[in-house]
């Protein structure tokens, strides 16, 4: 903990000190939570937010400062920093500060020390389970609705929206919990996708295998996202009709609801960001 | 029989006789006191568990009789009970002749049991061959069919938590409903302990009994055979590099409380019972000043092997392999609410439980 400590102001120790990690009886929370583990994904999640990639973010008056809430949009890069620095801005700019609770692949939760640390920052493997416990307890929990394969789109399909999943409609309605739409760009500009080698990906069990112009051939450090600046907007809360549990019919309507939402915050997004490149914002 | 405003001979106040008492078409309410005393037939005395249980039954007084049975001798605890509140019986419980012959004891032929707990599960997975399996299996076939024909109105079996499935796409709190390990390669034992859990469940429509099978989460306490136990008192508990599941153990202490719950009110069905605290697995050895080494995953069954052979350790890794690597929680909000949520009940009669 002392080595990160540079990596953040004392006012932002402050407010990981005051996160209020809810002890069920040896220092964590029910889902393995630790303030130490927080602070240490904070610190470098922070450190990357603020100087690598430079996070322009608005409309964070829409994320509810108490109570259950879906927060989905677009996923990209290869890599998933773009969810990483989702999680840092919510919890920079919310007060008190919100703690993003991702639904991660299972995969990760059979790696040795990675998978620990994930539960310890508060993420969890995506089970219908822990998706309701998240709900009940009243976090904010992030869903990319495109799944894990979306962060292997092509560059050719730049800020095309795959189907979404309609899981995240389905528990908002069940928890009549918002959902809130954000668009991010950026992400898509950290990596150029040339490839997906799908049977490799087969035999390696991951969602996908890329070839960009860097990976494989600088080998793992191949992988490191170029420092594109991000722009993360969030929508206004959609509440959903709760008779998406009980017709397909409206579910889909409900998912197309969602989708066109996030697909108006990525317009909106880029449009903030020629605004920028032109020095106009 | 007690009525709502006047309370027994044991001071019990909360029987809800009659239609108040009853639930939808089912007979009455779980969580509701059973009326009357209790004679009790406790399979497996010898368990730790089962000392403490019976040492806590006894200081009740609405416990009319205990037998108890296991193989081999009374354990030296239970030497002084009372003689006329406490039998203890020496008995193969895999032989169907054995198990209805202490139905058939002089003293409960006419005054029969109402209550069987079957605490009487090898899970000790040092030395299981086919004889164990055979006892593990037919012992709760033979407990059960007994216990049916001799109208025994609750039947209680004490199963594990290796019976759920674990690994990386684990809830972070398990129900009963959760998926189950029936993977054929799992140790025998765990096959055994679901056959033995499927014939109870088999069974859980029986309108004239209920029939539970409490799942319990790791055990701890001195000389008990659960797996999280022994690797507790390992010398010293081997871990897997990189790894730090998530548990909520219970003790040898609050499971007997919990099962004299479960004797003593209604309610049938599959429950986890576990530990009000849930951590890593590594906080709970630092709360005990319990200093693990860790080891590359694929050496740890080898590691394992060796110490067992130097003596070092009980705790078998082969056993529930994923254990040391992917968190399983209990989640026993239903005891809770059917037993546990009751407690001030059963406090009525018996003084030294604690709600």
């Amino acid at each position: 903990m002392q080595l990160f400590r540079p990596l953040l102001p004392a006012r932002e120790w402050t407010r990981i000190e005051k996160y209020v990690v809810s002890d069920a009886g040896m220092g964590t929370d029910v889902f393995g939570t630790t303030p130490e583990a927080l602070g240490l994904g904070y610190a470098l999640g922070y450190w990357l937010h603020r100087h690598y990639f430079r996070v322009v973010s608005e409309g964070h008056e829409h994320i509810p400062a108490t109570g259950a809430a879906v927060i989905a949009g677009n996923h990209s890069g290869v890599l998933p920093f773009d969810a990483v620095m989702l999680g840092t801005d919510v919890f920079r700019n919310t007060e008190p500060p919100r703690l993003v609770r991702y639904m991660v692949d299972y995969f990760v939760f059979r790696l040795p020390f990675l998978g620990t640390l994930f539960r310890r920052m508060g993420q969890m493997p995506g089970t219908r389970r822990n998706f309701d416990g998240a709900m009940e307890e009243g976090h904010v929990v992030g869903v990319f609705p495109e799944g894990a394969a979306a962060l292997g789109k092509p560059a050719n399909r730049r800020y095309e929206l795959h189907d979404f999943n309609p899981g995240h409609v389905e528990l908002a309605a069940r928890h009549r919990a918002p959902v809130i739409p954000f668009g991010l760009v950026g992400a898509e500009e950290q990596q150029t996708m040339l490839a997906d080698l799908r049977p490799l990906a087969r035999a390696l069990r991951l969602p996908y295998f890329p070839v960009t112009t860097t990976f494989p051939w600088l080998g793992p450090l191949g992988l490191l996202p170029k420092p594109s600046r991000y722009f993360i907007r969030y929508g206004a809360p959609l509440w959903i009709d709760p008779e998406a549990l009980r017709s397909v019919e409206v579910r889909r309507r409900e998912v197309e609801r969602v989708r066109d939402a996030v697909a108006e915050q990525i317009r909106l997004g880029q449009e903030t960001r020629k605004d920028y490149h032109e020095g106009r914002a | 029989m007690s009525t709502p405003d006047a309370p027994d001979r044991s001071g019990r106040a909360d029987v809800v006789p009659g239609a108040a008492a009853e639930s939808p078409g089912n007979g009455p309410a779980p969580g509701t006191l059973r009326e009357g005393s209790r004679r009790i037939f406790i399979a497996g005395a010898r368990r730790r568990v089962a000392v403490h249980l019976i040492e806590r039954m006894l200081a009740t007084p609405d416990v009319e009789v205990i037998l108890a049975v296991d193989r081999g001798a009374c354990p030296p605890a239970l030497l002084g009970c009372d003689p006329e509140r406490f039998v203890y019986a020496s008995a193969d419980l895999s032989r169907r002749r054995q198990v209805d012959n202490l139905f058939l004891l002089d003293r409960f032929r006419d005054q029969p049991f109402d209550t069987v707990l079957h605490l009487a599960f090898v899970g000790n997975p040092h030395g299981y061959d086919f004889a164990s399996h055979e006892f593990n299996v037919n012992a709760a076939q033979h407990l059960l069919d007994a216990s049916l024909r001799h109208e025994v109105t609750k039947y209680i079996f004490l199963s594990s938590d290796a019976v759920y499935r674990i690994g990386p796409r684990g809830d972070y709190k398990v129900r009963e409903d959760a998926e189950l390990n029936l993977d054929p390669k799992a140790h025998p034992i765990l096959r055994d302990t679901l056959d033995a859990e499927f014939i109870c469940r088999a069974k859980m429509d029986f309108p004239g009994c209920e029939v539970m099978v409490i799942r319990p989460s790791g055990v701890f306490g001195g000389g008990v055979i659960s797996g999280m136990n022994l690797l507790f008192e390992s010398n010293p508990p081997i871990l897997p590099v990189g790894f730090d599941p998530m548990i909520n153990p219970t003790t040898k202490e609050q499971l007997a409380h919990d099962l004299l719950l479960a004797t003593f009110l209604r309610g049938k069905g599959v429950y986890n019972v576990a530990g009000k605290t849930v951590g890593p697995l590594s906080k709970f050895l630092e709360e005990r000043g319990i200093r693990p080494r860790r080891v590359p995953g694929p050496a740890l069954q080898a590691v394992n092997r060796m110490q067992r052979m130097l003596g070092l350790t009980r705790y078998h890794a082969g056993f529930h392999p994923k254990r040391l690597y992917y968190s399983l929680v209990l989640d026993d909000a239903k005891f809770e609410r059917v037993f546990r949520a009751h407690a001030d009940k059963v406090a009525a009669v018996a003084k030294h439980l604690e709600v």
